[in-house]
């Protein structure tokens, strides 16, 4: 009795966690152990992928803001920017990674942009200083974005030793994100550290206080 | 004048003979010292003032001049980052092509007239300079200071910085793209133009010096004069100072009140140094001491004539009074002293008028006195105690009258008989004072004389028998003299005792009268009564002719007088020894 019991309460947090089989939830946290937003987690196998489909990847302008702030696609990927405000945004960047621009422009451009080379390309608009985004090109099709808890959940992952690694468009070594390795047949839940450097808040234009002249 | 310096010690006394001299040396003299104490602590008071003052200046000066560096710098800092927002500029500096950066650069610096203009890598590298003084790829000079910029949250740096030998004053700003891809310098040359400028705003000398190599201060900018510009740094090295805190320097001999205040800057020390020239702030104050000393001088002079007025108006009213003094001394009463003053020394002017005044009455009295008395009695009566009462001492009495005077003044009116009887009086009166004899009174047309009181003489009643000779002859004259032509003469009879009598001051306390008392006055008085009687001139008594042995004499009768018990000799005189005088 006291066997079937525990074997029950197993199943019973086995279906109440849901984590399949190829599913991993990374827990990003910083330094200070508190959970970590908008980190990216990517998983990367020895093996090479095969090629899929590359679905259409969107990144909005709402309010004046780049809407999500942080996306993650693979190397490949066309991005569309819909402008969504009533006002036209100048998009641009020139990350080694992909350097483009968009200039001021309404509604949706015709064309998406195509993401060819891995890296981080940080969004910005020509004529709103504050708005930034930023855009990992990654080359695992394994990737996933921690929620406001810091959590992650990777799907899909191949039945192999991965490398779990954790970008943080504010890690203060952004060349060398946490890494570590993970098996299959490892615990289902990984935690990561990631050291960030204090978030600055640009100041909204026309949202501040009248400065008198000094 | 005073014999020495007028400041002296006790020990050392001064003796001024003259008032004059003494008013006007203590009067000068406090003047001076008063005035010389003020004039010297005003003038160190001026002198602290003026050094307060400028220092004070000084220290606005250097706030001022913070001020305005950091507003340049602000507005650097403001031109800058509206380059670098610049999207074609970002774009270029993306591209990274040297060259285009270049040109990029320099044609910004030229939009804001900026002296340089650089680029630098996120790690510190030089990418471009329009200065060409810092190789592409070589490490930024002033590094340090955007990193400790950066630790402080700050988000541009400004700092003065040596390229090519040369000063600049940059400021640092990120390429943000959007995030800082690189860093942008931008910098304006400091040198002179900056001093003139920070000169107009506070009005005192700037120089910036930085420190060489070799620890001493190298000026690169000033706008001193080119004297003074080579002796800054000596003087800096030489002279202790502290920052922020004003001392004097000497500069080619002229003092300047210097305040010096460090910049900020990196690696090289660079201060600037505000300065006032001394002499030139002091000048209104050394006008001031020159008004001062020009006063100082006019109330020497005015003091100087203030005291000898003041001194001779009590000098000249003094010498007045002395010299009529003097004049009163030798008898000359004069008249009394004109001094129109209204103050003490007139008072004392006055004064001394009415002493005069009485001097000169009691001096009149005297003399009538002696006129009424006699000198002598006169003399007696002041200087000896005026009592009542006399000593008993012999005496020798004459009598003189007129005969027949009742019949003279029958004939005549009373005003001619007073003017003969003075005549007649004056003249014998003078015979009997040469004699040394006092007239006692005057009884109508008759003359009591004495001889022997108040003073005595051993030959007194020789005296007065010659007294009474030379009358007679002094009547004759005077006859002969006062009517030569008419014929009738006038005929006086005398008569003389020697006898013991009183001789005082007889009368009461209020009036008295000084004379003699006794038997022998009134023998002498009956004497004279017989002369008529036995028709001779000078009748005496054998007392009087024992005692004047030396004329001649001759026995008239001897006779009871009325009032007297005994009998008396009685003898007339014949005249002075020698050849006989014929009787009248």
């Amino acid at each position: 009795m006291r066997c079937l019991s525990g074997w029950g309460i197993a199943l019973l947090l086995a279906s109440l966690t849901r984590v399949a089989a190829g599913e991993l939830v990374v827990q990003v946290r910083d330094a200070r152990g508190r959970p970590l937003a908008n980190a990216v987690v990517t998983a990367t196998g020895s093996a090479s992928v095969a090629e899929g489909e590359r679905p259409a990847a969107t990144i909005d302008q709402i309010d004046q803001e780049f809407v999500p702030q942080v996306s993650v696609v693979r190397v490949g990927t066309a991005v569309r920017f819909p402008n969504q405000d009533n006002i036209r945004h100048h998009v641009y960047s020139f990350s080694p990674a992909k350097q483009f621009e968009l200039p001021l422009y309404k509604g949706t451009p015709a064309a998406p942009v195509l993401f060819d080379r891995p890296g981080l390309v940080v969004l910005g608009c020509n004529i709103h200083d504050w708005m930034l985004g930023y855009l990992y090109v990654v080359q695992t099709p394994w990737f996933a974005r921690t929620d406001a808890e810091g959590r992650a959940l990777l799907t899909g992952l191949p039945d192999a030793p991965l490398e779990i690694a954790a970008l943080h468009p504010r890690a203060k070594f952004p060349e060398a994100p946490p890494r570590t390795r993970w098996s299959p047949g490892d615990a289902t839940t990984l935690t990561l550290e990631v050291p960030v450097r204090a978030e600055v808040q640009r100041p909204r234009a026309g949202r501040s206080a009248a400065r008198d002249y000094r | 004048m005073p014999a020495a310096a007028p400041h002296a010690t006790t020990a050392d006394r001064v003796r001024f003979t003259s008032f004059q001299a003494r008013l006007l040396t203590w009067f000068l003299g406090l003047f001076v010292v008063v005035q010389a104490a003020g004039l010297y602590l005003v003038g160190a008071a001026q002198e602290r003032n003026a050094l307060n003052q400028i220092g004070a200046a000084l220290e606005v000066g250097a706030g001022v001049f913070h001020r305005l560096i950091d507003a340049r710098a602000e507005r650097l800092v403001e031109a800058a980052r509206l380059q670098s927002a610049d999207f074609a500029f970002k774009q270029a500096c993306a591209i990274g092509d040297r060259a285009t950066i270049l040109s990029v650069l320099q044609n910004q610096q030229s939009r804001i007239g900026a002296d340089l203009m650089l680029l630098a890598d996120l790690d510190y590298t030089v990418v471009a300079d329009t200065l060409d003084s810092l190789a592409p790829g070589s490490p930024l000079p002033f590094s340090a200071a955007i990193e400790d910029a950066l630790e402080r949250g700050e988000e541009w740096t400004t700092t003065i910085v040596f390229l090519a030998g040369r000063p600049y004053q940059i400021v640092v700003v990120p390429l943000l793209a959007p995030l800082p891809t690189a860093w942008i310098a931008v910098g304006f040359r400091l040198g002179d133009p900056l001093a003139a400028e920070i000169r107009r705003l506070t009005l005192t000398h700037v120089s910036l010096l930085r420190r060489g190599d070799a620890g001493a201060w190298e000026p690169f900018a000033t706008t001193l004069p080119a004297v003074r510009r080579a002796a800054l740094a000596p003087a800096l090295a030489g002279a202790a100072w502290a920052p922020d805190r004003s001392v004097t320097l000497p500069l080619a001999g002229e003092g300047f009140v210097t305040l010096v205040t460090s910049l900020e800057t990196g690696a090289i020390p660079v201060v600037a140094v505000l300065q006032r020239s001394l002499p030139e702030a002091l000048a209104p104050y050394r006008r001031l001491r020159a008004v001062l000393l020009g006063l100082f001088a006019g109330g020497v002079v005015l003091s100087a004539i203030a005291g000898h007025r003041i001194a001779r108006l009590v000098t000249r009213p003094v010498l007045q009074i002395a010299a009529r003094a003097r004049r009163v001394e030798a008898g000359e009463y004069g008249e009394p002293l004109q001094i129109r003053q209204q103050d003490e020394l007139g008072r004392l002017a006055t004064s001394f008028n009415r002493m005069v005044q009485g001097l000169a009455e009691r001096d009149k009295v005297r003399g009538l006195l002696g006129k009424v008395v006699s000198p002598a009695i006169a003399h007696e009566l002041l200087t000896g105690e005026i009592a009542l009462g006399g000593e008993e001492r012999e005496v020798t009495v004459l009598f003189a009258d007129i005969r027949d005077f009742t019949t003279l003044s029958e004939r005549r009116s009373p005003q001619e008989i007073l003017v003969l009887l003075n005549s007649y009086l004056t003249c014998v009166t003078a015979v009997v004072e040469t004699n040394g004899g006092v007239v006692d009174k005057y009884i109508g047309d008759g003359m009591m004389a004495l001889f022997g009181a108040p003073l005595s003489h051993p030959d007194d009643a020789s005296r007065a028998v010659r007294t009474a000779v030379q009358m007679i002859a002094a009547v004759r004259a005077w006859n002969r003299e006062r009517d030569p032509l008419h014929p009738e003469a006038i005929r006086i009879g005398i008569g003389i005792h020697t006898g013991r009598a009183v001789a005082g001051n007889m009368g009461s306390a209020t009036r008295l009268n000084y004379t003699v008392i006794g038997d022998a006055v009134n023998l002498a008085s009956r004497l004279e009564g017989l002369s008529k009687t036995y028709g001779a001139a000078i009748v005496v008594s054998m007392a009087t002719r024992e005692r004047a042995p030396e004329f001649g004499y001759r026995e008239i009768d001897r006779v009871r007088v009325r009032g007297r018990e005994a009998e008396v000799t009685i003898f007339e005189v014949l005249g002075e020894p020698g050849p006989a005088s014929p009787a009248e």
